[in-house]
């Protein structure tokens, strides 16, 4: 157990490497293989994680270059655990689910190196280590829709990158200078993201800082107004690439939030509080809406997941346990929904090649497996109750309105448009009579497809139903977190929000 | 008295006259003949600066550039009579193969 | 006790769960009779938890924790008092009456088992709504009955009307869902739980104002689910969705969730009668409006559903002034005669080969006389007369308002009593006698199953008996419930029953007047009134124009204009703004050495001024 977050981060690495030596016809098997013992790793130490002890367990150090304070430093705690998990589980279900014949070998060793980066992203505790596989993980994914993708790939590809590489940029300068406070302050240089959280920042340089690691972080969710690659992007991939993206790369970006503004920078955070929820609201409503005028399948579950980012992102500003902790659990429980819409709109674009919800009609009395289980996904994206949707969006929303009841009832807007846009797609689509003769003959789910979304399915009952497994772990991680925030603020302004936003009673 | 503004005034003046034949002229031989006149220019500054200093590294200096300025004509020109062995012409126009 | 409750609650599952199993096969006779046997043994549970409760009092358990995070707890829990096993009595009676009828109306529908699956389903979504023992696992319920409602309105889903009307159904609910939510919300950091106990207990704790804001806020939602004006048009729309699902959906059990939830919440909304106030005078003007609608509708179905929306009117007037136990006690007779309305329907429509214009019918007396002798029961019972259910629990609510002295609220029900009176037997009339329009058609209507009919008349014992009850349930819903005297001195009370009764009764005699003649004449359907009625007020109408047309047309605005224009051609622009720089750039790169070197002295001369801006100073 002592190397296992090693081994998981770059196990898959390891093994897309040697893959390159396997026979083309065998991949497939190969890739299931590999990420499904990288799946059965992660649960190992999910086993050994020990849910008494909030903070991080499994913990790998080894100076890297001393003299500059870099090291490699691993470890996991209850914030980070479950997005390990998260990301081995998705990428399992999305190589079952891979229906790509094409340069098959190129595609999965691409896949599988975007695990490494996933991973490594979500376990490293050396900020110049978690940069580099922030960065990295752009290179399979831009591979893997500018190969694959549909038609205008290369623009959506060269889009996504350029656009997520240029926001982390301004992150690498903030992360130099956090380095060089850090070494100011102690006369000793280090990049060890523990010993950052020990460091009282000024408050004039928490909000150039907090700034410098909001582009990155909000390029990646992607907040408005910096959404407009995601369409895109989402609209050329391929479905695995499209489930990925969605599942674990936004991620990435909310993660960032919990994991570095929030703890590094409390007084900026709470500073721009207000801001960074209006924002979210706008993300909320405008797609939403957005999605409601699309016509496009496939697109109408990109601006969806733009909507539920904003409540993911509203959950972390809540700064009360309630609302982070729901909101890494809307993590969660989004990678798990959106990751199955896409593989669903995926299935239905292998049989008919097109994703236009005008060619659809009728398809619950041709594929009824097809539309139950897609049905199931939709309910738990709008949130229903006792699926893994509603726990999320709930504690978020719960979190947020200790903060504003108003921003809270303007957000929760998107309970209702999120049942508006996605009822009218399943309407589009499922219902009816079946009008295209192309349709009348679609097979229903078979068993590959089965195979790879039956987990989802008992996922989003499994979790929606009992919880508190995983919600008692990320809450302990959570609070301890709080703690640190009110320990860390300078101001007493940021003390007396936290301290009244974890607080039940008096009136707001 | 010809002092070390003399002089510089001097090396300016060749160096200007340098600099306008490198800009303006398009035959390779000639551009060569105005490097020259810079190289030349840069040699007559440093022997000046040399002898009011009283220090002989100036001086150095240009033997310095004399000797690589010779070399650099005798590769260029070798270069030259190449090039106009194949074109049969050593005018900078027709050489624009770097266009971008 | 425990497995009792249990076995009540989950046997509606285990159906659902096994019925699914069967759910994409053609029709199997067994799932049907599976799901009803197992409706009935949640329902012998119910009534068996109904007498253990009047002997040992309320039960209560905790199940498993469900989600926990910084302060928040919320635990499966489940309460058995006196209100919640009058509501699961209800419910599981009328599950069972409906399932078993089910079999026999919906025998030649080839999705006979989906159909099984989805009704078992809303039947344990109820059941988590009214016994659960706190908000959040009555939003459980209440969001699981919308879904249920939503898969049962759209169950023929090949009809546009249909998933139409499931959506709009889903979507008005969402809203006032939100509402709900932010009523939670609060009372969570209020109160920092949501059992309904330690929140009733800290009632007394907090400011009118915050009580004020959670009881509007919890009122919301009961709006959208019990389909309160202005969110009404889904309830009569859900009419396209089968007509058992109509009888047990939309008129007994889930629409007066919303009812439910005000009489659970019955300490609060004591303490602020200004909000109850206003509750009851919406429920007086819907009870009014809806009845209006119901009066020239010429769809069998949509006129029940009206009549549905009026009579939760009336409900809400008893419980917005305080006579909690008269609006459960309303709501519980209501549940009875209301669904033997809509299952006689369902007879009626396949007698009818599924036509619904009651102005195609008539007549039909002759070959449906059990059907017709049940409905006229029910109607009876609903236009509220002696010694029928309708007539105790109904006049009750216009003495509450009487004895409150909101004289004009009594008088809006009372003008309602004799609307209710009028239109429902404007339907008897229509549909049962007179002349037999249908021959027109072509139809030979029959009367339904045996079965079918003996599986009502339990429904119609109920809608002739279950006012006696009246005292009994009293004496055991005011275990919980608040007192409520009604101070009204014998003789007036004897006069307003007396009053009451009279016009329901010139009410019914007006329309059996009317339509032995014929009915009214053709030119009163030219007329202004009868056209803004026959159209609903144009409220349906209003909503396209002004709220789903706008929003679609902002959408595309937001997303053809805003976001692909201004966002995204923003972005673009900044790339293209970089990428035509180095186009332009590009020209210096002309390969003429001559260019390259006027250039480079162009750059020495800017080094060489940068050196001497920048020289050191000394």
């Amino acid at each position: 157990m002592e190397h296992i977050l090693s081994l998981l981060v770059f196990f898959p690495a390891m093994a897309g490497l040697l893959g390159f030596l396997v026979a083309k016809e065998s991949i497939r098997a190969y890739g299931i293989s590999v990420s499904a013992i990288e799946f059965f790793l992660s649960i190992i130490l999910w086993i050994g994680y020990d849910s008494t002890n909030a903070g991080y367990q499994f913990v790998e150090y080894y100076p890297f270059i001393s003299s500059y304070g870099m090291s490699y430093y691993l470890g996991v705690d209850g914030i980070s655990l479950f997005l390990v998990i998260l990301s081995t589980f998705i990428t399992m279900i999305a190589l079952i689910a891979l229906s790509i014949e094409k340069e098959i070998k190129n595609l999965i060793i691409s896949v599988l190196f975007l695990e490494m980066t996933m991973v490594g992203v979500f376990v490293i505790l050396d900020v110049i280590w978690f940069y580099a596989f922030w960065e990295l993980s752009l290179v399979p994914m831009l591979y893997i829709i500018g190969a694959w993708g549909s038609v205008n790939r290369m623009y959506a590809a060269i889009k996504f990158f350029l656009y997520t590489f240029a926001g982390s940029v301004l992150m690498l300068v903030g992360i130099l200078y956090m380095g060089f406070l850090y070494h100011e302050a102690t006369g000793i240089w280090s990049f060890a993201l523990p010993d950052w959280y020990l460091l009282q920042v000024p408050f004039e340089t928490q909000l150039w800082l907090f700034g410098a690691f909001f582009l990155a972080f909000a390029i990646k969710v992607p907040m408005f107004p910096f959404h407009t690659w995601l369409p895109y992007a989402h609209g050329q991939a391929p479905t695995i690439g499209s489930i990925i993206l969605a599942a674990v790369l936004l991620k990435m970006g909310s993660y960032g939030f919990v994991r570095f503004s929030l703890p590094l920078f409390p007084d900026a955070s709470v500073y721009f509080l207000i801001p960074v929820a209006v924002i979210c609201i706008i993300m909320v409503i405008y797609a939403a809406m957005i999605a409601y005028a699309q016509k496009d399948m496939k697109q109408v579950i990109a601006y969806s997941s733009i909507s539920h980012m904003g409540i993911v992102v509203l959950g972390t500003f809540a700064m009360n346990a309630e609302g982070i902790t729901g909101s890494i659990f809307l993590m969660l429980s989004h990678g798990i929904v959106s990751g199955a819409l896409f593989m669903l709109v995926g299935v239905i674009y292998d049989r008919r090649h097109t994703k236009l919800m005008s060619d659809f009609g009728g398809l619950a009395s041709v594929m009824p497996n097809f539309a139950t289980i897609y049905g199931i996904m939709l309910m738990a994206s709008v949130g229903l109750p006792l699926s893994i949707g509603f726990v999320g969006e709930f504690l978020s929303l719960v979190g947020f309105y200790r903060i504003s009841w108003v921003m809270t009832l303007l957000a929760g807007t998107g309970i209702i448009l999120g049942a508006v846009y996605m009822l009218v797609l399943y309407k589009k689509s499922f219902f009816g009579e079946v009008v295209h003769a192309e349709n009348k003959t679609l097979k229903d789910l078979n068993a590959k497809e089965l195979t790879a979304l039956i987990p989802l399915v008992a996922l989003v009952a499994i979790l929606g139903i009992y919880p508190k497994p995983v919600l008692s772990v990320i809450d302990m991680s959570v609070q301890k977190m709080l703690v640190l925030m009110d320990q860390k603020a300078v101001l007493q302004e940021t003390k007396e929000l936290l301290f009244k936003a974890n607080t039940i009673g008096g009136t707001n | 008295m010809i002092t070390l503004t003399h002089y510089f005034i001097l090396t300016g003046i060749l160096f200007s006259i340098g600099l306008v034949g490198v800009m303006r002229r398009t035959n390779l031989l000639m551009l060569f003949f105005s490097t020259e006149i810079l190289l030349n220019a840069i040699n007559v500054g440093f022997v000046a600066v040399s002898k009011y200093y009283n220090d002989l590294s100036g001086q150095l200096f240009a033997f310095f550039i004399i000797a690589v300025a010779a070399s650099e004509v005798a590769v260029g020109l070798g270069l030259l009579i190449l090039w106009y062995k194949r074109n049969g012409s050593v005018d900078l126009n027709s050489l624009q193969m770097m266009k971008g | 006790m425990e497995n009792y409750l249990y076995t009540a609650l989950f046997a509606p599952l285990a159906s659902s769960l096994f019925v699914a199993l069967f759910a994409a096969r053609p029709k199997m006779l067994f799932t049907g009779i599976v799901a009803s046997l197992l409706i009935a043994i949640s329902m012998i549970a119910s009534f068996v938890l109904l007498i253990d409760v009047n002997t040992y009092g309320p039960l209560h358990v905790s199940m498993m924790d469900w989600i926990s995070a910084g302060n928040l707890e919320i635990p499966f829990g489940f309460v058995v008092d006196e209100v919640s096993v009058i509501m699961m009595v209800t419910v599981t009676l009328v599950s069972t009456i409906v399932h078993i009828y089910s079999i026999g109306y919906m025998d030649h529908d080839k999705s006979f088992n989906r159909f099984f699956s989805y009704l078992s389903a809303f039947v344990f979504s109820m059941m988590i709504l009214v016994m659960s023992d706190n908000f959040v696992g009555l939003f459980i319920g209440w969001e699981g009955v919308g879904l249920c409602s939503w898969l049962l309105i759209g169950f023929w889903y090949h009809k546009h009307s249909a998933s139409w009307a499931a959506n709009e159904a889903f979507i008005m609910n969402r809203i006032a869902d939100l509402g709900m939510l932010m009523g939670l919300f609060l009372i969570y950091w209020s109160v920092g739980s949501f059992q309904y106990d330690e929140f009733f207990a800290s009632l007394k704790t907090m400011d009118s104002t915050l009580l004020a804001t959670i009881g509007l806020f919890l009122f919301i939602g009961a709006m959208g689910k019990s389909a309160q004006f202005p969110l009404h048009t889904w309830l009569a729309d859900a009419m396209e969705g089968p007509t058992p699902v109509s009888a047990l959906i939309h008129a007994a059990t889930m629409v007066t969730a919303g009812v439910y939830l005000v009489i659970r919440c019955g300490e609060l909304y004591t303490l602020i009668p200004d909000v109850g106030f206003a509750i009851a005078s919406l429920g007086a003007f819907v009870a009014l409006f809806a009845a209006s609608m119901a009066l020239v509708n010429n769809d069998l179905k949509r006129i029940i559903a009206y009549s549905t929306l009026s009579q939760l009117g009336y409900m809400f007037v008893a419980a917005g002034l305080g006579a909690y136990w008269i609006a459960l006690f309303h709501l519980m007779t209501h549940a009875f005669f209301k669904s033997l309305l809509f299952l006689g329907a369902g007879n009626v429509m396949h007698a009818m080969h599924d036509e619904l214009n009651i102005k195609k019918m008539g007549g039909l007396y002759g070959s449906m006389k059990a059907t017709a002798i049940l409905m006229s029961v029910a109607s009876v019972a609903l236009a509220g007369i002696y010694p029928f259910a309708g007539f105790f629990s109904k006049d009750k609510i216009l003495e509450v308002a009487f004895n409150e002295g909101a004289y004009f609220l009594w008088f809006a029900l009372f003008i309602g009593a004799g609307l209710t009176a009028f239109y429902s037997f404007r339907l008897v009339m229509l549909v049962f006698f007179g002349e037999k329009e249908y021959e027109k058609y072509g139809i030979h209507p029959h009367e339904a199953q045996p079965f079918v009919i003996y599986a009502l008349l339990p429904l119609g014992l109920l809608a002739i008996v279950s006012g006696f009850l009246e005292h009994t349930f009293e004496g055991f819903v005011t275990r919980l419930l608040a007192q409520y005297e009604i101070h009204i001195e014998h003789g007036t009370e004897a006069l307003l029953i007396a009053a009451t009764l009279g016009i329901a009764l010139s009410g019914i005699a007006f329309a059996v007047y009317m339509y032995r003649r014929g009915g009214f004449p053709k030119s009163w359907e030219e007329r202004f009134c009868y056209k803004l009625l026959s159209n609903q007020y144009y409220i349906p109408k209003l909503y396209e124009l002004y709220i789903m047309r706008p929003f679609s047309a902002l959408a595309n605005f937001a997303w053809q204009k805003i976001d692909t224009k201004v966002v995204d051609l923003t972005v673009d622009l900044i790339a293209k703004m970089v990428y035509s720089t180095g186009e332009k750039s590009r020209k210096m790169q002309s390969g003429n050495l001559s260019d390259m070197l006027r250039w480079m002295v162009v750059g020495m001369i800017g080094l060489l001024i940068l050196a001497f801006v920048y020289r050191p100073m000394v």
